[in-house]
C-alpha cells in the first residue's frame, strides 16, 4: 500500500514538474511586451524632449532590456505617423562613440527573422558633438540593402549620460514612392518590432543587443470625437445665449423697477 | 399748531429711512449685476476658448487656466445671487429654487468643454449654496 501511494505521489510530481516547466517554455519566446501606441501630438523628431511642450506627453512608456541592457520605450502615434522613443542610461564612459539604435520592423506580428524587411536606424557618427545620420535600410535574407527613397525620420542626441532616439514611421502609406521597401503599417494591426544596439555602423553584424516588442497601431476616432466637440461647443454657445438673453430681459426688469420706485417716492 | 410739525416729523423719519434703504438696494442690485455681467464676458472669453491665454504651456499654466475658469464662474453665480436676491427683497418676493436652479444650471453649462473645470465649479456652486443657505436669517 504504501509502495503504491509512492508510486503515485512521483507521478504527480513528474507531471507537475512537466507542466511548470511548460510554462517556463512558453514564457521564454516571442515578443517582450505588448505595447498599445496611445494617441498625442506629434513631437519633434530632433532627439531632445522638451517637457515645456508637452512633448511625449501621452506616449506609452515602459522599460524593455536589450538583452541585459535596460532601455526606457516610449510609444506614440497620431492619423498618419508612428513615435518611437528610445533613451538609453548609460555611464558617459559607456557611451561608444558611434553607437547606434535600430528598430527592425517586420511586415506583420509575426516575428521569424525573414519577416524583419524594414530597419530604421539612427546612427551616431561623434556621439560627443551628437553627429549622426538616420538611415533607412531594405532587409533581405538578412542582407542591408540602402532604401532608394527614405521614409519616417530619426534623430539622436546626447543628454548628460541618456542617448536619446526618436523615430517616427508613416502608417497606411501606398505602395508607391519607395515604400515597396518598407514594412507597410496599417491600422487595426500589430507589427513586431526588434529593438537593437550597436556599438560600430555595421549591420546586422555591428548589433550586440535586441528585444522584440509586438507594437499595436490603432485607427484615430477622429470623427467621433469631432461629432462630441461640435455637440460640446453647440451646447456651451446655447447656454451663453440664453444667459446673455436672460441678463438683458433681468437688466430690463431693473430700470423698470427704478421708474417704479420713482412713481412711488412722487 | 405746535403738535402738528411734530406729528409729520414723527412719519417722515421712517419714510426717508426707507427711501434710503431702497436705495442702497437698487444701487447693490446695480452693482452686483454690473460685476456678474463682466465676470460673464470674461468667463465667455476663457471657457469657450476665444483666449488661450494660459493653456498648454506647461503644467503650472494649465493649472492657472482651470482656476480662472473655475472662479469667474463662481464669483458671475455669486454676484447675480445677489443681485437677483437683493433685486426680489425689493419687489416684495422671496427667491424661489426655481431661480436658483436656474442659475446654478446655467453656471454649471459654461464648464462644459472642460471636465475638470465642470468638477471644480460644480464643487464650488455648491459650497456657495450651502454657505448661502447656512447666512441667511431664518
Amino acid at each position: 500500500m504504501k509502495k503504491i501511494s509512492y508510486v503515485i505521489l512521483s507521478w504527480i510530481t513528474i507531471v507537475n514538474l512537466f507542466v511548470v516547466s511548460s510554462l517556463f517554455i512558453i514564457n521564454s519566446y516571442g515578443a517582450a511586451e505588448e505595447i498599445n501606441a496611445e494617441f498625442g501630438e506629434a513631437p519633434i523628431i530632433d532627439g531632445e524632449i522638451d517637457d515645456s511642450m508637452n512633448e511625449w506627453k501621452n506616449a506609452f512608456k515602459t522599460q524593455v532590456n536589450l538583452t541585459d541592457l535596460p532601455i526606457d520605450l516610449w510609444v506614440m502615434q497620431d492619423s498618419s505617423k508612428l513615435f518611437i522613443s528610445v533613451q538609453v542610461d548609460l555611464e558617459l564612459s559607456s557611451h561608444n562613440s558611434t553607437e547606434f539604435i535600430g528598430l527592425l520592423i517586420s511586415n506583420s506580428s509575426s516575428e521569424n527573422q525573414g519577416d524583419f524587411i524594414d530597419a530604421k536606424i539612427v546612427q551616431f557618427s561623434n556621439i560627443q558633438t551628437d553627429e549622426f545620420v538616420y538611415l533607412d535600410y531594405f532587409i533581405n535574407n538578412s542582407i542591408f540593402l540602402n532604401d532608394t527613397n527614405y521614409h519616417g525620420e530619426g534623430a539622436g542626441k546626447l543628454d548628460g549620460k541618456v542617448s536619446v532616439y526618436e523615430f517616427t514611421i508613416p502608417i497606411k502609406q501606398s505602395m508607391t514612392n519607395g515604400y515597396e521597401e518598407d514594412a507597410v503599417l496599417e491600422y487595426e494591426n500589430s507589427y513586431a518590432f526588434n529593438i537593437t544596439y550597436g556599438k560600430i555602423p555595421s549591420y546586422p553584424d555591428g548589433i550586440i543587443k535586441s528585444e522584440i516588442v509586438l507594437i499595436n497601431i490603432f485607427e484615430p476616432l477622429v470623427e467621433e470625437q469631432l461629432l462630441v466637440d461640435v455637440i460640446l461647443m453647440i451646447l456651451i454657445i446655447i447656454v451663453f445665449s440664453i444667459v446673455g438673453i436672460l441678463s438683458g430681459y433681468y437688466i430690463y426688469k431693473i430700470f423698470k423697477l427704478k421708474e417704479k420706485m420713482e412713481r412711488l417716492r412722487v | 399748531m405746535s403738535k402738528v410739525p411734530k406729528v409729520q416729523t414723527k412719519d417722515q423719519k421712517p419714510k426717508t429711512r426707507r427711501i434710503s434703504e431702497d436705495k442702497f438696494a437698487y444701487r447693490t442690485v446695480v452693482i452686483s449685476t454690473a460685476l456678474s455681467l463682466i465676470f460673464y464676458v470674461i468667463s465667455l472669453l476663457f471657457n469657450i476658448e476665444i483666449i488661450l491665454i494660459f493653456a498648454g504651456i506647461n503644467l503650472i499654466f494649465d493649472i492657472i487656466n482651470i482656476l480662472v475658469k473655475v472662479i469667474v464662474i463662481l464669483l458671475f453665480f455669486l454676484f447675480m445671487m445677489i443681485s437677483m436676491g437683493n433685486y426680489k427683497e425689493m419687489t416684495g418676493n422671496p427667491l424661489d429654487w426655481k431661480e436658483i436652479l436656474l442659475l446654478f444650471t446655467l453656471s454649471l453649462g459654461q464648464t462644459l468643454l472642460n471636465y475638470i473645470v465642470f468638477t471644480f465649479t460644480l464643487i464650488g456652486l455648491l459650497l456657495i449654496l450651502i454657505y448661502l443657505y447656512l447666512v441667511q436669517e431664518k
